[in-house]
């Protein structure tokens, strides 16, 4: 007897301090937000502050030795034109594909919320663009808009719309408008998604006594439908810019800035200046820039889910 | 009672059907015919490799970034060349070969990361990495022990004549000739294609004119676009810098470049060669929709196995003679560099010089694309380029390269005249060049203007290179 109670003792006491670890919600909190922090200090912090340093840096992409530049990098953006060229862009290409995403992606979540035969290959086919890895699309919108192959001008030739082919990414509007459409051919689909699930979130009681009282489709629209799903289209609308604004992967892949630096955004001028031309200093003031702007969507975005808590 | 499984079920049918269509796929590639271009000449002896013993013992891992060569055969015989020399010597090689235009910012990033490849390839100057590679002095002094004089422009594309240093290993580069339509051209009454920048604008707009094909000399954020830029500058007596490492670009004779290239442009080209990438070009003239395309032979073989009545037709011209001379810049030039963060430094120098011993192997792999910087490596080059062993018809289409020295009478390097110096790279690196081309081509600036901005930005560059001690001139 006294023998097994020597034996259990050390064991009980081992396992009442596990029981008082997992009881601990502050330990717990902590082991469950390392991860997390870790990720966001390695994969956010470091790079964002290191952006910094570099920015007041002469470190070139084939000399990565610091010494303090002061304000020169910053000078000589400013006196860039194409720095202003690419910021007037990504404006641009940000809020004009913000528009249209938001509303083709409501009219999407609303055929997709609709009963009808065949909904599920619909549904299937509407996500393929936001499912689609975006280099691997991009590379088949540039076949798309190839100044030989194109098979859009082909079609436009053969209905007698066109004469000559377009040369979509050879023209800077044109080039323009191609980055803009294939920003949103591939954003859509997630704002659908997230649109529809506001959507399936209104109670049917409220529509129906809506129809009974003689509403139609667009008066239920726009009293119902839009302003109780508000929030969640403010949120697809916030995503959808910060997906555009911080893009480099289209117009890398589509017009490379082209032409002349017509197209560039601040994200493809960027790495053009600080990697093509070796220049990190400068690469990483142009960088820079991005951070106010995320920095208001982040916080857009995070009043818009405390008022979707609050709803 | 279990029922009986239709055997035509519809899951049944797509089986059978998605089968026969793998079958018949795989069939048709294993039946494929031999291209022309594939049908080497059996009378083409191949060089045989020669093998020197390393100078110290090697041993441990090699690994080497390079690009995806233009001619695949290349690539094949390549990784099978390096693994044979790993082998022999005890080393293990790793190669790497990823697209052409993200080996820059894979050097950068491996850089700055201190870590990476022991060897890194590029076929443009790495000039702006060379405060974080080694000094390949002594692989270049050995090269020419080896093998005599090197030719200047493939020097003046590896060597900082400011720092004395040899930040890099240059053994090939690859010449830049015109390629044309000869079914297009003789018509117009240029049966051998242009010769003259003149002529490549009155017959390639009589050809606009007629046949709706333009000429395809991009003035895109490209590779292809800067050597255009570049051979028309210097044909008209214009450059970036002088020899001195001085600015030179804002003067009458770059002025009277880009009227020519504007002129040219609003003659016989379309809007598509401003958002070119470094394939267009080749993706045009295989198409048959460009009349004229500067361009190595890389297109002319793509052509040979995709379409041979058109490689046919096409034939080559040496640089375009403007109103000062006639020079084209190295289509490629291999620049091959050893990062301060190698942990294999030893082998990677004893590897360059196995392979520029077999350099022939090479040139010969390579389809005649790449040419070796010492003209002593390819003794058999003249007679392959008078009968090409790779089947061109007729056979003696790219006897106009005569041989290694006949080819650089007419070819430059990049900084011509002066070195391929870090702030060239940065010019080549931003396209400066053809966007200048572009901006008065387009419209957005007159002339004199898109000539001053790009001056007054490339001065810029200068400066800071100068800064950093890197150039000399100011």
């Amino acid at each position: 007897m006294a023998e097994a109670a020597i034996d259990e003792s050390p064991r009980t006491a081992r396992a009442i301090a596990r029981t008082r670890l997992a009881d601990r919600d502050g330990f717990l909190a902590w082991i469950f937000l390392v991860p997390t922090v870790v990720y966001v200090i390695a994969l956010v912090a470091v790079p964002f502050f290191l952006a910094i340093a570099f920015a007041f840096s002469d470190v070139t992409s084939g000399d990565p030795s610091y010494d303090w530049a002061g304000l020169t990098n910053f000078r000589r953006v400013f006196n860039d034109a194409v720095f202003w060229q690419s910021l007037q862009n990504t404006f641009v290409f940000t809020i004009v594909s913000m528009l249209l995403i938001v509303v083709l992606g409501k009219v999407l979540a609303n055929i997709l919320v609709a009963d009808f035969r065949g909904k599920w290959i619909v549904r299937f086919l509407a996500l393929l663009p936001w499912t689609t890895p975006v280099a691997l699309s991009t590379v088949t919108w540039l076949w798309l808009l190839h100044s030989i192959y194109s098979p859009i001008d082909w079609v436009l030739r053969n209905l007698g719309l066109i004469g000559d082919n377009v040369y979509w990414l050879g023209r800077p509007t044109t080039a323009m408008i191609s980055i803009i459409a294939v920003h949103v051919w591939r954003l859509v689909p997630l704002a659908a998604v997230i649109i529809m699930v506001g959507i399936l979130s209104i109670p049917n009681d409220i529509n129906e006594a809506a129809r009974i009282d003689g509403a139609g489709f667009w008066r239920r629209m726009f009293e119902i439908t839009i302003p109780l799903t508000s929030p969640l289209i403010a949120v697809s609308a916030l995503f959808g810019a910060i997906f555009t604004f911080t893009d480099i992967a289209v117009v890398q892949v589509l017009t490379g800035g082209k032409p002349g630096n017509s197209t560039h955004v601040l994200a493809s001028w960027s790495y053009i200046r600080g990697i093509g031309g070796g220049d990190i200093g400068q690469g990483a003031v142009i960088a820079l820039f991005l951070f106010p702007l995320l920095l208001a969507a982040a916080v857009l975005i995070l009043r818009a889910v405390r008022r979707m808590e609050t709803i | 009672m279990v029922p009986s499984l239709d055997p035509w079920s519809r899951r049944r049918f797509l089986q059978v059907a998605g089968l026969a269509g793998a079958g018949t796929a795989l069939a048709a590639c294993a039946s494929e015919p031999e291209s022309p271009g594939e049908q080497a000449d059996a009378q083409a002896q191949e060089p045989s490799p020669t093998f020197t013993d390393p100078s110290t013992q090697l041993s441990g891992t090699l690994k080497i970034l390079m690009w995806s060569h233009f001619v695949p055969s290349h690539d094949e015989w390549f990784d099978k060349f390096v693994t044979d020399w790993g082998n022999e010597v005890g080393v293990d090689v790793q190669v790497d070969h990823i697209d052409v235009a993200n080996v820059p910012s894979r050097i950068a990033s491996q850089i700055q990361a201190g870590q990476g490849h022991d060897l890194m390839q590029y076929i443009a100057t790495l000039s702006q990495f060379e405060p974080s590679v080694l000094d390949m002095t002594d692989v270049n002094e050995e090269a020419s022990n080896r093998h005599g004089t090197q030719l200047a422009m493939c020097t003046e594309s590896s060597f900082n004549p400011h720092t004395n240093k040899f930040y890099a290993f240059a053994p090939g580069w690859v010449p830049d000739p015109g390629n044309y339509q000869r079914g297009l051209w003789e018509p117009v009454g240029f049966p051998d294609g242009p010769t003259t920048w003149d002529e490549l604008r009155e017959g390639g707009a009589e050809i606009m004119a007629s046949e709706n094909i333009p000429v395809g000399l991009g003035m895109s954020q490209e590779i292809d676009s800067n050597m255009a830029g570049h051979a028309l500058l210097w044909s008209y007596g214009a450059s970036i810098q002088d020899e001195n490492e001085k600015v030179v670009l804002n003067s009458p004779e770059t002025i009277a470049a880009v009227e020519f290239m504007t002129g040219l442009f609003n003659d016989a080209m379309t809007d598509e060669i401003f958002a070119w990438n470094a394939a267009s070009n080749n993706e045009g003239l295989i198409a048959g929709e460009l009349s004229y395309i500067l361009n190595s032979i890389s297109a002319y073989r793509s052509t040979q196995d995709t379409n041979p009545q058109l490689a046919n037709d096409t034939f080559f011209t040496p640089a375009l003679q403007g109103p000062e001379t006639g020079l084209a810049a190295q289509h490629v030039m291999y620049n091959y560099v050893i990062p301060e963060h190698a942990e294999n430094p030893d082998a990677a120098k004893e590897f360059l010089l196995h392979f520029t011993d077999n350099f022939e192997l090479v040139t010969y792999h390579s389809r005649l694309y790449d040419f070796p910087s010492w003209p002593s490596l390819a003794p058999n080059l003249g007679d392959w380029l008078t009968t090409d062993p790779f089947g061109s018809e007729p056979a003696d289409k790219l006897s106009f390269l005569g041989d290694v020295e006949t080819a650089t009478e007419w070819s430059v390097s990049i900084g011509h005249p002066g070195p391929s110096s870090p702030a060239i790279g940065e010019v080549l690196g931003t396209y400066l060049i053809p966007n200048m081309f572009a901006a008065a081509a387009r419209g957005q600036a007159s002339p004199e203007e898109a000539v001053r901005s790009t001056h007054a930005e490339i001065e810029r560059i200068f400066g800071r290179w100068r800064q950093r001690g890197l150039i000399g001139g100011g």
